[in-house]
């Protein structure tokens, strides 16, 4: 499997590789990413490659992904190009009308690729008081909600559980689910 | 040294904490590093990883690069283990004791991890630190993989004491920042004893002893070229075509990865690959040996031509001295992949955006966002209060995060560290020679101040130059992601207890008389004080120095919230807030023709009431919704 994860900096990206990282170890798979640090990471767009398999360079290769995940929905569309044909696109919405584009519609329906869209900040201000820090556990609960060979939600939460502070154990489970639910019943 | 390694099971680790762990498994007794990306994360995970285990190292940052490599190299004459890490730019600062060190006859083995960043990602220069190794004539290891990056400190270790020379380890940005699953544990190897030795011939580099070391280092080169050749076939090796190659590709480093993974992909198993794990002393006959089987050769390596460098004749292979693999620029998948389409005239090998998907990004006016200051950043308030109270003067900065102040068109020049200080010496040395009298404002950070801002100012004070030196103070060594500097005062390592230096009394004790603090958020204090500091500077023709003082916000620090909002009546969509504030919390409407609160990202500073001249942006009252 291989996935993009797209968003700006400050949004908490690379805690998306972690959890990917954590699940693939310990279904005993190699696994190999790419992170951003440094002034590339401040607000501006950023990037995270992961690979689980037999791979030796952390790249992904335009065109090769099978999930693109976006914490934004700007940089999901402008880092389409890395989705294969049939891939899923997890993305978090900020504005509906962006999806009405005719071209971005026939894009996605030539390369046959599926969308799961959630409004993570609606979501958030809803359920979580506003507090957008919860974000990148909501996604990970959306990208298992989509399916699409990423990881289940049992195997998403036990990773989160590992790699978050116990005192946000209830609150990310939660988030988590919201996440989730808020993909896969549509 | 006896290796004892036991494997264990496995862990997912950034590349830079692999790095770590060797070098703390490898009997490092002394790990000096300064911040930069992509080396920053190594330092830190050497101290964690020595405290869990309880080991008797030292690990230090030192004030910059040089003072790291020359604290690393005297600890390595005791016969000490030692290891100095920094990024590429960072190896120019330490070039001076680099170039000479490499000429010692060492007893301790002694490391040095010199980080690329091709692209580049975060840097001034894509400059290749093995170019460095070759300049200096020191053996260089350029690992492909962060497994292979760890692997190699322990050889780099074992060849520094064989022949008694510094080695590099050149991981580039792709090993730095992979995060890839490698053996958890590896059994740490126990330093040997420390003595320090008197021997003026061996520790002195008078002219008269490197004359005598010189060519001793010339044999050197050919002793570990020979070594490179014939006993490192763990990282130098043939991955051969299926049958007659119709191509052969050496490569290293990041590249070897991204290759084998896209001819993997692509089926093409008539391709065969010589991969370099050591490109100085290339292993030439090695390299010729594998041309001479092959029609067509191609040589992938970031980011100069090293390798290709050191052929006697490289009229016959393609690379980046005839333009076949471009000479700039990361080599990512995509450019690997578009130079094997032309090499093998295989178009399939090519992606390429699709042309609806490129249209559709137009439409919708999508465009790559610029790094920008986090939300609540004290040097955004810094910037809008020097642009606004001198909007006519020249402003030098510097490296670090502040350098985006250019997005708030408060940063005109920008060099290396330090340069902040020089650059406005140099300014206020040609107006002077003219007679003019335009006022220079510099800006500069809290660590880079200590790093290399000291010579400049001290030169400043004693040859008179008159300007303001504003020094952004935001207790961490912000850009490189939160590292302690001297005005910090912490250390990496459990229970090693530092000493605050003082920059206001730093810049006092050189000789500096006008020094003032004002707390950066302040926007009305801060623009007061600085046309205070600049009549000074003026009036008594020498440097003035304001410390604009608040937390970076990665640290995180306790702050009155206050929530913000745009008058949607009042604002006339000037776009003021935006040129010259510049906030992600703070975005403009095309549409409305306002600006109006992001509260995705707006942290409720509230610095930004004080930004608008029409008093548009203003405290909501109440809770935030």
């Amino acid at each position: 499997m291989q996935y993009i994860i797209v968003g700006i900096g400050g949004q908490g990206i690379l805690f998306a590789g972690k959890v990917l990282g954590a699940v693939a170890l310990e279904k005993k798979q190699r696994v190999t990413g790419s992170e951003v640090h440094g002034m590339a990471q401040r607000g501006g767009s950023v990037i995270s490659h992961f690979k689980t398999g037999d791979f030796i360079s952390p790249l992904v290769r335009a065109g090769e992904a099978d999930v693109l995940l976006a914490f934004d929905q700007n940089e999901g569309i402008r880092n389409l190009h890395f989705l294969r044909e049939g891939g899923a696109f997890v993305v978090n919405v900020h504005d509906r009308s962006a999806f009405d584009n005719l071209k971005l519609k026939e894009f996605l329906e030539e390369r046959r690729i599926s969308l799961f869209p959630l409004e993570g900040y609606s979501l958030l201000k809803e359920h979580m008081g506003g507090n957008f820090l919860f974000l990148n556990v909501l996604l990970m609960g959306a990208m298992s909600g989509a399916g699409v060979g990423a990881p289940s939600l049992e195997d998403t939460a036990a990773a989160v559980k590992t790699l978050s502070p116990a005192k946000f154990e209830d609150a990310n489970m939660k988030v988590l689910k919201l996440g989730y639910e808020a993909v896969v019943k549509k | 040294m006896e290796v004892s390694r036991r494997v264990s099971a496995r862990a997912i680790l950034l590349g830079n904490e692999a790095i770590a762990r060797g070098i703390v498994e490898a009997g490092c007794l002394v790990a000096t590093a300064y911040p930069g990306t992509p080396s920053s994360e190594i330092l830190p995970a050497v101290a964690k990883y020595a405290d869990e285990l309880g080991l008797p190292m030292s690990v230090e940052w030192g004030v910059n690069e040089k003072v790291a490599f020359e604290e690393a190299a005297a600890a390595s004459f005791t016969g000490a283990r030692a290891c100095a890490v920094m990024k590429q730019v960072g190896l120019n600062v330490a070039a001076d004791p680099f170039m000479s060190i490499a000429h010692y006859q060492l007893k301790g083995g002694l490391l040095l991890v010199s980080s690329d960043d091709p692209g580049p990602h975060s840097s001034q220069t894509e400059q290749d630190s093995r170019y460095f190794a070759m300049f200096a004539k020191v053996p260089c290891f350029d690992p492909a993989t962060a497994e292979e990056a760890r692997e190699m400190v322990f050889d780099a270790f074992d060849l520094s004491e064989r022949f008694g020379i510094v080695t590099m380890l050149r991981p580039s940005v792709r090993v730095d920042h992979c995060r890839q699953d490698v053996q958890e544990k590896i059994t740490p190897l126990r330093p040997g004893p420390v003595k320090f030795e008197k021997d003026p011939s061996r520790w002195v580099c008078l002219p008269a002893f490197v004359r005598i070391n010189h060519p001793k280092l010339n044999q050197k080169m050919v002793d570990i070229r020979e070594a490179f050749e014939k006993e490192f076939a763990k990282y130098n090796y043939e991955v051969p075509a299926k049958g007659k190659a119709t191509l052969g590709i050496v490569a290293s480093g990041s590249a070897f990865a991204v290759v084998s993974d896209i001819l993997k992909g692509a089926g093409r198993d008539d391709v065969s690959i010589l991969k370099i794990g050591t490109p100085h002393p290339l292993p030439v006959k090695m390299v010729n040996d594998f041309i001479a089987r092959h029609d067509k050769v191609l040589f992938l390596e970031e980011t100069y031509p090293v390798m290709e460098m050191q052929l006697p004749d490289r009229t016959g292979i393609m690379g980046r001295w005839n333009g076949v693999v471009p000479g700039a620029g990361e080599l990512l998948p995509e450019v690997i992949a578009g130079v094997l389409a032309r090499v093998l005239g295989d178009d399939s090998l090519v992606g390429g955006a699709h042309p609806l998907l490129k249209e559709a990004i137009e439409e919708l006016k999508i465009l790559p966002r610029r790094p920008m200051l986090c939300p609540g950043c004290p040097h955004r308030a810094s910037f809008f209060s020097i642009r606004q109270a001198l909007p006519n003067s020249v402003n030098p900065s510097d490296i670090g995060c502040y350098a985006l102040g250019v997005n708030q068109k408060a940063v005109d020049t920008v060099i290396d560290m330090g340069a902040s200080i020089t650059a406005s010496s140099g300014l206020f040395l040609a107006q002077k020679a003219v007679g003019e009298e335009k006022p220079v404002v510099a800006t500069i950070g809290d660590s880079t101040f200590f790093h290399m801002g000291l010579p400049g100012l001290v030169s400043a004070v004693y040859n008179r130059h008159a300007f303001v030196l504003a020094i952004l103070d935001n207790a961490t060594t912000a850009m490189t992601g939160g590292q302690a500097n001297p005005a910090v005062g912490t250390k990496l390592r459990k229970g090693d207890e530092g000493k605050r230096v003082d920059i206001e009394g730093a810049c006092r004790g050189c000789g500096v008389e006008y020094v003032r603090t004002v707390e950066a958020y302040d926007v009305a204090a801060g623009k007061a004080a600085v046309k205070e500091a600049w009549e000074h500077a003026k009036s008594k023709g020498e440097p003035a120095v304001l410390i604009f003082r608040h937390p970076c916000m990665l640290l995180r620090p306790e702050q009155p919230s206050i929530p913000v909002e745009v008058d949607q009546d009042k604002c006339i969509g000037c776009k003021f807030c935006i040129n010259f504030f510049n906030c992600p919390g703070l975005v403009f409407s095309e549409e409305k023709g306002k600006a109006y609160i992001d509260e995705r990202f707006c942290v409720s500073c509230g610095v930004c009431v004080s930004v608008c001249p029409h008093g548009a942006i203003r405290a909501t009252s109440g809770e935030v919704e």
